[in-house]
């Protein structure tokens, strides 16, 4: 409570009056004889009761009285904030958040709510007093504050408000409303409030209320909310979009799931346009039930290899911003993979040792439609052979290789070619070490120096298996989830004993410890080293089912590897990647509405230079270009969070601490009333003399009431 | 010179003159020695109807009432009731409280003596026997009944002479006076009643059982009535001396309930069981008192 004219309330000492009438004031009493006092005894016990009552009874209505007095004059102010406890003369600093993130953006009543949510910034601002300091700020995720100090500028933010834009992305409370409450914290000598204009989304709010306790929040600050938007209205969205296949080749059906959120409370209709490169390819109509998600795979086929734009659209709804939904997919020509295998001895049948590699990588034989395209060679095939029309190639158990063949496997390599080696029977560890590692210099092919051989694959009398298996490598990330094989159950009876050198990663071990197979990066390619053979004559990997995986992935990841993928973002999150400086002439971000932003770029060190772009707050498809806008270097999505499709609003009471400024336009007090309410609190002074002149009345009436009749 | 200064203090000529023509009739038939007005129980002479019986040998000829045989063929006696004198008591309460004097220009004791004396004179004057009984806390003077004018005296000498004090304990009294008086009679009680009420009210029931008629005036003062005070009182109780402090003006209301509460209890328990109960208000003249007195007795005897 607080007062215009506190001085008054010294009149409060009035109080002592009544109270000194009550307990002190007696009439000088006179003496007289009477028969008897029997009958007087018996009266006075009954009278006494009730004339104390009635003399307690009159005290209190004369000490409410002069309360009443007092409080009419001193003018009093009440309310349930903070800030109407303090005196109406203390000057207040708050902080308007705005709430803009993308559930904003649907409509109430025909009216925008952002729009709503605008114009009562507008109004709390419009209630700021000479001495009184603001800012405002966005709840989004990241929020942030626009101005980082309070200020009395009045009118600059009111410009600011008018120029926030709705943003794409989801509600991160915390980052907006921990910085203001830090921001009014200090500033004890005034009024203080945080004032939340939100469509009180649940799915943004309950994560805020879970992890922080509102409780906490120091008393003296008021949190005021002011819910707009009204019901949540009936959305329907796409929450994701994606191509189910490691890797997509032109002319290779490739299907993409499309994810469905009915947020309503009926079942609902739709039909699903799948566009790539903006041309309507596919439709599909859906039937999603009420509150549910549901998932539908749509084949699509591409033709354009490199970065392809994909998006997934229903029809518009209250909430239009989820209706669309954006992928970025590069797209590789059918990659050709050269195995290069033993020479054939004369007269023996021809060498099979690539059989299995062969198998696993094109298991129909099928000369099209297919991922790879796979090339077997013998070393002189090879060396005649253009090596970079191949994606990878694999040295299959050589025993020596050519040395003009090693000088082109190793341009091959450092210009971005990968290689897999396998060992076998015919690998002499001397030559291995000397031709393919120390005679190279810089430019080595292997990626591990090798030794002895381990086991016996003839007797076979120890098998042992692959432990430690790097889950975070994409050639075994595929076995990190529940039935999809564990390669660790394959034998291996014998194998090369290698020392990885020391930029390369150990992918898998044997069982006792040993290396298994060893990846390092080379200049812009990868060489891996399976210490192992490629047939069934050192282990019976080859037949087990994680074979194929196994090599898909591997040969996938090295493909992709050099691609500079970014994938779907969130609006507002930034993008920054390493490239080689080659590649980052002329950067610039082609933006959903054909924008094109430059991007800079700060040099690193070994020709790496780095980019980082904060401009991803539209939701579309976006290309990082290089070389003028000649050449595509990447591309990536900006998608809405799934979490701001569902609108349903949370309950006021879940909120600890917050205050409720509701207003409904044409009903009951202005928004500009209600803040000016909640600041100072309601006036009581009109109370209180209406309440001082009935109880005068009454007071009167009672104090005059005949309690026996006199005597005429 | 002085005697009869005194008696006529109790004996206004002007007040009994106004009353002269009264005649006081006991309620029920008593046993007298003196032939009067009043109704008597047994046969005689020149007496009043009482009842006719069927003759049976032995009965006088003479009380045949021969109409009767004319019309019935059969012999019936007509009996007659004798009058007979009555006994009075007058039984006064002569405790502290009946010496408050209000207002008025006698004190309560006064106007019961008063009173008590004009009934004396009357029955007297008529050939009953009057006797009187002073008590307080209990029994102080007892005059045995007798008849003639010069018992009058006696009875006067009595009342005058008698000083209030002490508390009251008419129950205890009324137990005395019952035992002493054998001869059924006429008690009249002056009291102001400062005692329990139910006890009271037991007692004269059990001296009604005796067949004894039993006359009550309740003397109160004005002040008792009307509870004339306004201010903040210290009222001093004439019987214990003690005291107590107390705004009258509020008290007031609750104390004239409470009057008029025990005045209907002893009006209400009283006439139930034949008991006359007056009040004599020592503000109003004697004469009222003394008509309201025989108004009553007409009335109950005509019954």
């Amino acid at each position: 409570m607080s007062f215009a004219s506190p001085w008054f309330l010294f009149g409060l000492l009035g109080i002592a009056v009544p109270i000194y009438l009550h307990l002190y004031y007696r009439k000088t009493p006179v003496r007289k004889d009477f028969p008897s006092l029997r009958l007087i005894k018996l009266s006075v016990e009954f009278v006494a009761r009730r004339k104390k009552m009635r003399n307690l009874l009159l005290m209190i209505l004369r000490i409410i009285t002069i309360i009443l007095v007092v409080m009419a004059l001193s003018r009093p102010f009440i309310g349930q904030s903070a800030s109407a406890r303090s005196s109406s003369d203390t000057p207040t600093a708050f902080v308007v958040l705005l709430d803009n993130s993308m559930s904003m953006g649907c409509t109430h009543q025909g009216i925008s709510v952002f729009n709503t949510a605008k114009s009562r910034a507008l109004d709390i601002l419009e209630q700021m007093q000479p001495g009184d300091r603001a800012t405002v700020g966005l709840i989004n995720d990241p929020g942030r504050l626009i101005f980082s100090q309070l200020t009395w500028d009045k009118e600059t933010l009111q410009k600011s408000v008018g120029n926030i834009p709705l943003s794409m992305s989801g509600t991160n409370m915390a980052s907006s409303i921990l910085p203001a409450l830090k921001l009014l914290v200090p500033l004890q000598a005034y009024r203080r409030a945080v004032y939340v204009i939100t469509d009180m989304t649940e799915s943004s709010w309950k994560p805020f209320i879970e992890k922080y306790d509102l409780a906490k929040v120091e008393p003296g600050i008021d949190l005021i909310m002011v819910p707009v938007g009204g019901a949540a209205p009936e959305n329907m969205a796409i929450i994701n979009l994606e191509a189910e296949a490691p890797v997509i080749m032109t002319g290779r059906q490739v299907p993409l799931k499309v994810t469905l959120a009915n947020h309503s409370q009926r079942s609902r209709r739709t039909r699903i346009t799948i566009s790539i490169n903006d041309e309507r390819k596919l439709e599909e109509d859906i039937e999603v039930e009420a509150n549910t998600v549901k998932d539908t795979r749509i084949m699509a086929t591409f033709a354009k290899t490199g970065m392809n734009h994909v998006s997934a659209a229903i029809q518009s709804d209250a909430m239009p911003f989820d209706d669309q939904r954006h992928l970025a997919v590069r797209v590789f020509e059918p990659c050709r993979i050269l195995l290069i295998k033993p020479d054939s001895t004369a007269g023996q049948p021809e060498n099979r040792e690539d059989i299995f590699v062969k198998f696993a990588l094109n298991p129909l034989n099928r000369s099209k439609d297919n991922n790879f395209a796979v090339e077997s060679r013998s070393t002189e095939e090879a060396r005649a052979s253009d090596l970079k029309k191949y994606a990878a190639v694999c040295l299959i158990n050589q025993r020596h290789l050519d040395l003009e063949l090693i000088k082109r496997l190793s341009d091959y390599l450092m210009g971005g070619g990968n290689l897999i080696t396998f060992m076998g029977n015919r690998v002499e560890p001397e030559w291995y070490n000397k031709n393919l590692i120390d005679d190279l210099g810089g430019s080595y092919l292997l990626p591990a120096r090798i030794y002895k051989r381990v086991g016996n694959a003839v007797s076979r009398s120890v098998d042992y298996q692959m432990t430690d298996l790097d889950a975070g490598h994409p050639a075994f990330s595929i076995f990190a989830r529940d039935g999809s094989g564990d390669p660790g159950r394959a034998q291996i009876f014998e194998f090369f004993q290698v020392r990885p050198n020391p930029t390369a990663m150990l992918l898998a071990r044997m069982s006792h410890g040993l290396p298994g197979i060893v990846e390092e990066k080379r200049g812009r390619g990868r060489s891996m080293l399976i210490t192992f053979s490629a047939d069934t004559s050192w282990t019976n990997w080859p037949v087990r089912p994680t074979w194929l995986p196994f090599l898909h992935q591997t040969l996938i990841s090295m493909i992709t590897a050099n691609e500079l993928a970014i994938g779907t973002i969130r609006p507002g999150m930034p993008v920054s990647a390493t490239i080689t400086s080659e590649e980052a002439r002329e950067l610039a971000l082609k933006m959903p509405d054909d924008n094109q932003v430059k991007l800079t770029v700060q040099t690193g060190a070994q020709g790496l230079v780095h980019f980082s772009t904060r401009d991803t707050d539209q939701n579309g498809y976006y290309e990082i270009l290089a070389e003028g806008g000649k050449q595509i270097l990447s591309a990536f999505a900006v998608n809405p969070p799934a979490e701001e499709s569902l609108l349903d609003r949370i309950n006021l009471r879940q909120i600890p601490r917050f205050i409720p400024l509701a207003h409904e336009a044409g009903r009951g007090k202005s928004v500009k009333e209600k803040v000016s309410l909640l600041r100072d609190g309601y006036d009581l002074s009109g109370a209180a003399m209406l309440a001082l002149m009935l109880l005068a009345l009454f007071e009167s009436w009672f104090a005059n009431l005949p309690t026996a009749r006199r005597v005429d | 010179m002085e005697k009869t200064r005194r008696l006529s203090r109790f004996l206004d000529p002007k007040l009994l003159a106004s009353l002269s023509a009264m005649e006081i009739r006991a309620h029920t038939v008593v046993e007298g020695m003196v032939e009067g007005l009043h109704k008597s129980p047994f046969k005689g002479f020149n007496v009043e109807f009482s009842e006719y019986r069927q003759y049976v040998p032995g009965d006088p000829l003479r009380d045949i009432d021969w109409k009767v045989y004319g019309r019935t063929d059969k012999f019936y006696i007509k009996e007659h009731e004798e009058e007979t004198n009555l006994s009075g008591y007058l039984v006064m309460d002569t405790s502290g409280s009946m010496s408050y004097k209000g207002q008025g220009s006698m004190s309560k004791i006064d106007y019961a003596s008063t009173l008590a004396a004009s009934l004396a004179y009357l029955m007297l004057k008529q050939q009953d026997s009057v006797g009187l009984v002073t008590f307080a806390n209990g029994l102080r003077k007892m005059i045995r009944p007798r008849t003639g004018m010069a018992h009058l005296k006696a009875v006067c000498n009595e009342l005058e002479s008698t000083a209030v004090s002490e508390t009251t304990n008419i129950g205890a009294s009324l137990d005395l006076v019952g035992q002493t008086m054998k001869k059924r009679g006429i008690f009249i009680l002056f009291s102001d009643l400062m005692d329990n009420a139910d006890v009271i009210i037991k007692k004269l029931r059990q001296l009604r059982t005796r067949r004894h008629e039993i006359v009550l005036y309740h003397v109160l003062d004005r002040d008792e009535i009307s509870f004339p005070f306004d201010d903040t009182t210290i009222f001093h109780d004439l019987e214990d001396e003690s005291e107590i402090v107390t705004d009258a003006f509020q008290l007031r209301s609750e104390y004239l309930k409470r009057v008029r509460q025990l005045m209907n209890t002893f009006k209400s328990a009283l006439r139930k069981s034949g008991i006359d109960y007056l009040v004599a208000d020592t503000s109003m003249p004697l004469e009222n008192n003394l008509r309201s007195f025989f108004t009553r007795r007409q009335a109950t005897g005509a019954r």
